[in-house]
């Protein structure tokens, strides 16, 4: 039976630093992290809270294989720990990963929720910009939500999805060619909505997927697999499993992030409950990974010979999740008639999108690129080359192409298309302002996020998975193995009646008794 | 990047009996906001040339 589809993003922002004060990436990261941390109270004396690296397995796979000598992490020393991670009142973790910025949302239960919080994690990250600036008057630090450098390198937006544990070890672990009839077409296949789109040697819908090198694997930094097999599932693993996917782009537009995340959580419920009966299965799923960032519509193969495109097969999902939500309790996935309806919208736009055979957009007759980020870039691309007679590999393509992700409001290409009416929004600034300060309500976020907010001079560890308070002779552990649990409705009166961690664990054991 | 942010114009509301008494003024205004994009693109190009191409090389993230 299907779980509901508890999501987190984490984005590594790309990091440009120029000024006098010879600032490295890594440094100025550590900047941007503490200096938010200090505006929130979180580098006040007396509060000192520390990630805790001990249940991360960096080095431990799902299929069973050991890489390295080690299964953890380092042991990080305090000072290190503080330096690199931040971990905020709105259950959010923003921290320095390998020289980026990443903000790590809280755990969501709805798409939309997922795509507010990656939104708040811009706004963090520009007041964290805005304070580090009154410190280093003389450097400039501007950041960037997106994938590639044009230079070789690429960082990720990687998604997290709650899965079963049974259904996890049965698609992902026993028989893997479960995931490969099921999950994996979807995933090769949902570019076609999700990519940002990239120009050089030529337009391409995606940015992460020429990265991409395998099906399954350990690896994050090369050797980059569709399917992540780390073993850190960051719950109670006889239950519930972590799916760490590292193929998606980073999206600017709200719309395009609600769409990917929420058909995703569709699919894997689909694959949870065996409702798709269908053999979907590519032929070299990581060739037709590429064919179709190329070439959003081009023929691809299925490993039984059968020709089909991206658009067909994402139709064919679209179908089966379409009679899947009728006959289940659609509250598993929230907003399931939007992420449907819009789904549909998308597909239909891009059956009726017009390119020339150089890629450029000849004709949107249902305005996707107000919606999708790859159409809004090859929108732009298009008048641009075309006015200024450029080459797809031109310089001033990829610095137009880096400036759409820059997340200052002032200097962003992407937010003056939104200025400009020209580009569409589905949240309300409200509620994207909301998840600043505040956790999703419906998952263990709000748990740790009112821990953080009330008792953060009485916590001295924490990760997703548990709070450990300091009570002078003994440190007590508050685990959190079910991301479903701590929720708002069930714990917001046991807050407002403690007055300290000590008496909340009191009331926590009295409610367990 | 002053130029560039005296060039960025808000985003205008507009009523909807405006929008239907005046369909030109609707052209006209689609005109006006492609003029003030292509402005700020190119304040972008001139404050980012390619030299920040050069200069964007990030550390290989996950």
């Amino acid at each position: 039976m299907s779980i509901p589809k508890v999501i987190g993003i984490e984005q590594e922002y790309a990091i440009s630093v120029k000024g006098a004060d010879d600032l490295s990436a890594f440094h100025a990261s550590c900047m941007l992290v503490n200096a938010y941390a200090r505006k929130i109270g979180l580098r006040e004396p007396g509060v000192s809270v520390l990630w805790d690296y001990g249940h991360e397995t960096p080095f431990k796979d799902i299929r069973g294989e050991l890489f390295g000598r080690k299964t953890g992490r380092d042991v990080t020393g305090k000072e290190d720990n503080l330096l690199i991670n931040a971990i905020l009142p709105n259950g959010a973790r923003l921290y320095t990963d390998h020289a980026h910025p990443e903000y790590s949302t809280p755990e969501c239960l709805s798409a939309r929720e997922a795509a507010a919080c990656d939104k708040s994690g811009e706004l963090i990250l520009n007041q964290a910009v805005g304070l580090v600036k009154k410190i280093l008057p003389k450097t400039v630090i501007k950041l960037f939500k997106n994938n590639i450098d044009h230079q070789g390198q690429s960082y990720g937006c990687h998604e997290n999805y709650l899965l079963d544990a049974k259904a996890h070890q049965q698609c992902l672990v026993s028989d893997p060619a479960r995931a490969a009839r099921t999950l994996i077409p979807f995933l090769v296949t949902r570019q076609i909505f999700a990519g940002s789109g990239k120009p050089g040697p030529n337009f391409e819908i995606s940015q992460r997927a020429g990265f991409m090198e395998r099906l399954f694997g350990l690896d994050t930094m090369f050797n980059r697999p569709l399917i992540n097999t780390r073993q850190e599932h960051h719950a109670d693993s006889n239950r519930f499993r972590r799916l760490h996917l590292i193929l998606g782009d980073a999206n600017m537009s709200d719309f395009a992030t609600m769409l990917k995340v929420g058909t995703t959580q569709i699919v894997l419920q689909m694959m949870e409950d065996d409702f798709i009966a269908m053999d979907f299965t590519l032929r070299d799923e990581l060739r037709v990974l590429k064919q179709i960032s190329a070439r959003y519509d081009c023929e691809i193969e299925m490993a039984d010979g059968r020709k089909t495109n991206a658009i067909e097969l994402q139709r064919r999902f679209l179908e089966l999740a379409g009679n899947f939500c009728l006959g289940r309790d659609v509250a598993c996935v929230p907003h399931a008639d939007f992420i449907l309806e819009n789904w549909e919208a998308v597909l239909g736009g891009l059956e009726n999108l017009k390119l020339s055979s150089d890629s450029d957009l000849e004709d949107d007759p249902r305005d996707l690129r107000r919606k999708l980020d790859w159409v809004q870039k090859l929108w732009l691309f298009t008048r641009y080359r075309r006015k200024k007679n450029l080459g797809w590999n031109h310089p001033q393509l990829k610095v137009m192409d880096l400036q759409y992700h820059n997340i200052d409001p002032d200097e962003s290409i992407f937010y003056s298309l939104r200025d400009q009416g020209l580009t569409e929004s589905v949240l309300e600034e409200a509620e994207v302002l909301a998840f600043v300060e505040e956790a999703p309500p419906s998952t263990r976020a709000w748990f740790r996020s009112r821990c953080m907010q009330k008792f953060a001079r009485e916590i001295y560890l924490v990760n997703w998975e548990v709070v450990g308070f300091d009570h002078g002779d003994v440190h007590r552990m508050v685990p959190l193995l079910n991301p479903l649990k701590g929720t708002k409705e069930r714990f917001e009166e046991v807050f407002d009646k403690a007055c300290d961690s000590r008496r909340l664990l009191s009331l926590l054991e009295k409610m367990s008794s | 990047m002053v130029e560039t942010r005296q060039m960025k114009q808000k985003k205008k509301k507009k009523s909807e009996k405006e929008a239907e008494a005046s369909p030109n003024a609707a052209g006209t205004d689609k005109k006006k906001q492609l003029q003030q994009l292509d402005n700020f693109i190119e304040g972008v190009l001139q404050e980012a040339g390619e030299e920040f191409l050069e200069e964007f090389k990030q550390v290989e993230g996950q």
